[in-house]
């Protein structure tokens, strides 16, 4: 089930007056009910694959328990664990990748081989195997207790509104929050409502406006011009940002209609100074999980600089492999590593007093801004190509047709709706929309509530387009 | 509590606001830009049209050679040279899209006579659930009856059955699957599928045994498109129903024009049992329509001989002008009973009918 689908708008209503209905003990089952339901919704076959790796997951971490006083046989638990989910991920997510470069490989030694496999990757697979080994490593850790009770942690892989495309929770928030007896208060249900407006705003009024020309033009590059590419580009750096932004925070007001807390996921990433500001503010529920289990595991920053410029690197190619199977991804993750340390390499280089004007600040830290979301902007083209010819054909058509070619109309409501999103990503840089509301005049704040949702049921985009992170 | 009663009034009230605001000033924009095929309900009744002709491509396909591109509503309006006819023509419609664009019409219009196209292939599943019905349905999600707020809440939120091509033919498959052919003697096969799988194995041979690879798929293609069952559960029966109760509503004359189909192909590449599942289904749609008051069927079903057939390769009601003019003719004569003064005969077509 997607978000913005008449299914969900129903469904979710449902569940919540369920949630509130239902004594505290029965609200688990309700809740997984629904979150398999929730699942089953787009493939249901695909739930078996969700059951295998929960119950792997859970015998692991109670053995781990049992076995605490084991190190070797607690960490071979872990091991097993941690394989079996990964693969899953590795056959359902880059089997088909894996072979057909397999493939390749024989096709250029002159040996015909017909290894490619065609599986259909199943639904947010990355997502919930993240989270799942999440808990193992933190039972592990002894940072967390196993849980025992097989509904509670089955609803905390599956746990609806973060379950296909996160954030990727860690057991110590959402696990915890499960247990707890939420009461039914008027502010979650006002938070709640106010995230899940902003959400749809920015995903089908802003992302899936930006996506009909972003697609348009990276469809059909032979037919556009230099400045149309380059602007396709500007809008993929906000199609994508608004896209998974306005699921993560449609996610955000669902959970919080029942009283959860889950993570923030972005912090207006765009207003960035460096790239490694930027991966503080983007996907933050990822980045967390990368940091806790790769890169302070590999030794993190306490190390000489060249094993922390190698740990940097991993990092990040893993994080590009995560977001899809394919070289473009992987470059994509290679290309932002590489700019961290090289960010770092000429802060060290370069020492840099902080001006004594305020105006002179001000400027140098826009121009940073604007650097950062240039160099991220040029990136996504690696991520948004299909592969590697279709990136060299948008780098070529960008730089060598501004005669040629068609100049893309722009709907003039476009630029509003983007510049309205710009504003309130300036505006809730150190906040988020449901708190921003919180101390508005009620007159504003209705006012605003007209507007956001004329728009959404009026200006929205009618084109079909999937929330991007589906894919991963 | 109360303070959330107090909130959910406050939203009701937003929203009467915010959807008179909408029909104000943004709806008909969106109309055009969504469901345009609703300009053609808005033209007819702009144009005062007394009669209006609702059709799919059976209308206005010509032949590649033909020099003359008249439709059959055109050759049809010959007929009545003081009648206003307009047609509302659309490509893969069917009679569900037909019932909304009749909706928009209104009764205080000029409107007297409904002529609604009746194509036996669109009761069949491949059309039903053909993968053009995502772009087919959601340009009538506007055109429902809500207040024009919810309608574009409902096209927002993907309120019509998005499907892929795969999703869609999966559909088609499953009824090819299971919809029984209700055959009242013993026959071979158990459905449309196991037919059509027959046909492609064992092929169609000439006269001297031989197999035809390019006739046996067309035969196939022939046993896909007419070899149903249409029974008072079917999603069609029901759109015709709807358009019977509309057009009663309002006080129009309804006229179903049963389209001719190829019978001689049918008869030639498949045989007897196709032939009596379409002649069983043509009856079944006499028998519920034609004793309707108000409703009159016009049956064409075998007017219209192989030659003048465009499509010789595919199953279509696509026809050269002399089929068009045959049609044509067939339904003026029923149209003149309801304008008996205004029924002239043209000269072009007695010329054409020479043919006949």
């Amino acid at each position: 089930m997607v978000f913005n689908s008449i299914a969900f708008v129903v469904f979710l209503p449902i569940v919540v007056l369920l949630f509130y209905l239902l004594p505290h003990k029965w609200r688990w089952l309700m809740l997984l009910a629904a979150s398999c339901v929730f699942y089953m919704w787009f493939v249901p076959k695909y739930i078996l694959i969700l059951f295998i790796t929960i119950v792997i997951d859970y015998a692991a971490g109670i053995l781990m328990e049992r076995y605490a006083d084991q190190p070797r046989q607690k960490k071979s638990f872990m091991i097993i664990s941690i394989v079996s989910t990964l693969t899953v991920l590795l056959v359902f997510k880059y089997l088909n990748f894996l072979t057909e470069n397999l493939d390749q490989l024989c096709a250029s030694l002159g040996m015909e081989t017909h290894l490619m496999t065609h599986i259909i990757l199943p639904i947010g697979l990355s997502f919930h195997t993240f989270q799942s080994m999440s808990y193992v490593i933190e039972v592990y850790r002894g940072h967390q207790k196993a849980e025992r009770h097989f509904g509670y942690y089955s609803l905390y892989v599956m746990f609806f509104p973060q379950l296909v495309t996160g954030p990727i929770e860690q057991p110590g928030n959402l696990l915890r929050q499960l247990h707890e007896k939420k009461e039914f208060r008027y502010e979650n249900i006002s938070k709640g409502m106010r995230l899940i407006l902003f959400g749809f705003f920015i995903k089908m009024v802003v992302a899936d406006h930006l996506g009909e020309y972003v697609d348009e033009v990276y469809g059909h590059l032979d037919e556009y011009n230099s400045w149309s590419v380059w602007l396709a580009m500007f809008f993929y750096s906000f199609q994508i940002y608004c896209d998974f932004f306005g699921y993560s925070t449609i996610a955000l007001g669902s959970a919080k209609l029942m009283g959860f807390d889950i993570t923030d996921n972005f912090r207006s990433p765009y207003l960035s100074k460096s790239i490694a500001e930027f991966w503080h503010r983007w996907h933050i529920s990822l980045s967390t999980w990368f940091r806790d289990y790769v890169y302070i595991p590999l030794g993190g920053s306490r190390v000489k600089f060249g094993r922390w410029a190698f740990n940097i690197l991993v990092v990040f190619v893993l994080s590009g492999i995560w977001h899809g199977a394919a070289w473009t991804f992987l470059l994509w993750g290679f290309a932002h590593g590489l700019l961290h340390i090289v960010e770092k390499v000429l802060r060290n280089r370069i020492p840099t007093k902080e001006p004594q004007s305020k105006w002179l600040r001000i400027s140098i830290d826009a121009l940073c801004v604007v650097k950062t979301f240039v160099l991220v902007t040029l990136f996504w083209v690696m991520f948004r190509a299909t592969d590697f010819e279709h990136l060299r054909s948008i780098f070529v058509t960008a730089f060598t047709n501004f005669g040629g070619g068609e100049q893309i109309s722009v709907k003039s409501g476009m630029w509003l709706y983007l510049g309205l999103f710009i504003l309130s990503d300036v505006l809730l840089r150190n906040t988020r929309f449901d708190i921003w509301c919180e101390n508005k005049p009620l007159v504003l704040r209705w006012l605003l509530y007209s507007t956001l949702v004329f728009m959404v049921i009026a200006c929205s985009s009618v084109n079909n387009f999937p929330f991007i992170y589906f894919q991963f | 509590m109360k303070k959330l009663l107090i909130h959910i009034g406050m939203v009701l009230a937003m929203l009467m606001v915010l959807n008179w605001v909408y029909s104000k000033w943004f709806y008909k924009k969106d109309l055009v830009e969504h469901s345009d095929i609703v300009e053609m309900s808005w033209q007819v009744t702009e144009d005062s049209c007394r009669i209006i002709y609702l059709a799919e491509s059976s209308n206005n396909h010509f032949g590649d050679d033909e020099p003359n591109h008249r439709k059959i509503s055109d050759f049809t309006a010959d007929y009545f040279p003081m009648v206003k006819l307009g047609h509302l023509t659309k490509e893969a419609s069917h009679a569900q899209t037909h019932y909304y664009l009749l909706k928009q019409i209104p009764k205080e219009s000029a409107v007297e006579t409904v002529v609604e196209t009746m194509n036996l292939r669109s009761f069949g599943a491949g059309w039903i659930y053909s993968d053009l019905e995502t772009a087919l349905r959601k340009q009538l999600v506007l055109l429902e009856d809500y207040p024009p707020l919810m309608n574009r809440f409902l096209l927002a939120f993907e309120a019509y059955p998005i499907k892929s091509k795969d999703e869609w033919n999966a559909l088609v498959m499953e009824h090819w699957k299971t919809d029984p052919l209700g055959f009242p003697y013993d026959f071979e096969w158990n459905n449309t599928h196991q037919w059509d799988s027959a046909m492609a194995w064992r092929g169609w041979h000439d006269a001297e045994g031989h197999r035809d690879q390019q006739k046996t798929e067309l035969a196939c293609h022939y046993i896909k498109s007419y070899g149903f069952q249409i029974t008072d559960d079917n999603p069609r029966v029901k759109d015709f129903d709807a358009i019977v109760e509309l057009c009663h509503e309002r006080g129009w004359n309804l006229v179903f024009n049963l389209m001719a189909e190829n019978v001689d192909k049918a008869n030639e590449l498949v045989g007897k049992d196709l032939m009596f599942l379409m002649q069983r289904n043509r009856e079944y749609l006499l028998n519920r329509y034609g004793h309707l008051e108000g409703v009159t069927i016009v049956d064409n079903f075998d007017l219209v001989r192989d030659a003048e057939f465009i499509d010789q390769n595919w199953t279509t009601e696509h026809y050269y002008e002399y089929g068009r003019r045959l049609i044509a003719h067939h339904l003026a004569q029923t149209l003149r009973h309801f304008y008996p003064a205004d029924y002239h005969d043209p000269d072009s077509l007695r010329f054409a009918l020479q043919r006949q």
